[in-house]
């Protein structure tokens, strides 16, 4: 009896090893783009920082129902959202995003410097709609019928969205050139 | 395939590797082109969205799992140590209960009399007014005068009680006189008997006195000597 003892202890242990294992490789493989997805969320990179530790928090905790590796992505993904959908009925904020704002900044100089700025601006006044997409194709390389899984719409409604986000970009950038052209001249 | 529904499906995903739009590409330069030009817009994209990750976030994440684990080991064993806590609070509890129990001291005193010919043996040295009161003023008591015959003074404990026990030799044969501090929890019957003693007791400022003597002797003697001498201070 004692002897049976010993050994479930030592199991216990083992498997208590084996998730430890198992929870920091989830971690090493995923936590940047996680940040990344969140911070393409949110907008914000103390608040996606909240949202990621909060994520991995509820992933070590639930570890044991995450039975195949190749899932982890898109389970850590929909935790994230899950995550996220909470923070907003726990409180809406009412802020204006400065990012939002159409500013146009003619003070920057080095040419390669100002399109990175523009993009990343451009991308975050993107809707919801459009961005999340986007971002799961790029970010993640998933395919249409990934991110239709994923975000539970129809594959379609999926591929329209990520072609008018590109073309929003490509107006939005067009149209800051003219001005900035005319500015110029 | 015409130039719209191609640039849709190549907005839609610069890097699919669908046949036909493949094919429509090797036939048209501009098509080729196009495709081109949103694969290396893809690629600023994708650099624009690799925002820096904070250095050290993978290890709070570590970190916060072990502190989650300890905090949560922490309450589990909180909650053993709770219950075992109010096991042994319950258990407490009720044995403050029962010894709280009202005692009837009779019997206590009878089987006291069982030793009365044992207790005297010990006692070698004669019992003087001195001795008694010494013993007496730990019940804030005092005889003015000595009882005649007694043969032992001797603490004693009927139950949980702590009493002054004195064996007096009398022309009625042995008695004993308990004097028994009053508690509230504690009951004297003022009489009592078995086969072959019997007992009476009265209450007095701060105490009980319990005489017990052979079945059939006349006790009142004793107890008005007893009660005449005893003086309580205030």
């Amino acid at each position: 009896m004692f002897a049976r003892n010993k050994i479930d202890n030592t199991q216990v242990l083992s498997s208590m090893k084996a998730k430890h294992q198992r929870y920091e490789a989830l971690v090493k493989a995923f936590h940047a783009d996680i940040f990344r997805y969140a911070y393409w969320l949110v907008k914000d990179r103390s608040v996606a920082e909240d949202i990621v530790q909060e994520t991995f928090l509820r992933a070590w905790r639930s570890l044991d129902a995450l039975n195949d590796e190749k899932a982890a992505k898109g389970w850590l993904i929909t935790i994230l959202r899950r995550e996220n959908a909470r923070r907003f009925e726990r409180k809406q904020l009412d802020l204006v995003d400065i990012d939002d704002v159409f500013i146009l900044d003619d003070t920057q100089q080095a040419e390669g410097d100002i399109k990175e700025r523009e993009l990343h601006r451009l991308l975050g006044t993107l809707s919801i709609e459009y961005r999340e997409p986007l971002i799961l194709q790029l970010l993640f390389g998933y395919s249409g019928e990934e991110i239709a899984t994923q975000l539970d719409l129809n594959k379609n409604t999926v591929m329209t969205r990520l072609f008018r986000a590109r073309n929003q970009l490509k107006e939005a950038l067009e149209k800051q050139n003219q001005l900035r052209g005319q500015a110029n001249g | 395939m015409d130039e719209l529904e191609f640039r849709r499906r190549i907005y839609a995903d610069p890097n699919t590797t669908d046949s036909d739009l493949v094919a429509a590409a090797n036939a048209d330069e501009k098509k080729r082109a196009f495709w081109q030009e949103q694969k290396a817009f893809d690629n600023k994209l994708k650099q624009t969205l690799k925002v820096d990750v904070p250095e050290d976030l993978a290890s709070k994440l570590i970190w916060q799992q072990s502190a989650d684990e300890f905090s949560r080991y922490k309450k589990r064993s909180r909650w053993y140590v709770a219950i075992a806590a109010s096991v042994a609070f319950a258990v407490g509890i009720s044995f403050t209960m029962l010894q709280q129990q009202s005692i009837s001291l009779g019997d206590h005193a009878l089987a006291h009399m069982q030793y009365v010919d044992v207790e005297e043996s010990h006692s070698l040295l004669p019992v003087d007014l001195n001795m008694v009161n010494a013993k007496l003023a730990s019940f804030g008591a005092s005889f003015d005068t000595m009882i005649d015959g007694v043969e032992v003074a001797n603490y004693c404990h009927l139950s949980t009680v702590q009493s002054l026990h004195l064996i007096v030799d009398t022309p009625q044969g042995k008695m004993s006189v308990f004097v028994v501090p009053s508690r509230d929890n504690v009951k004297i019957p003022s009489e009592f008997e078995d086969d072959s003693f019997h007992g009476e007791s009265f209450k007095m400022q701060q105490a009980n006195i319990i005489v017990v003597g052979n079945k059939g002797s006349d006790l009142s003697t004793m107890k008005d000597a007893v009660a005449n001498s005893i003086q309580f201070s205030a």
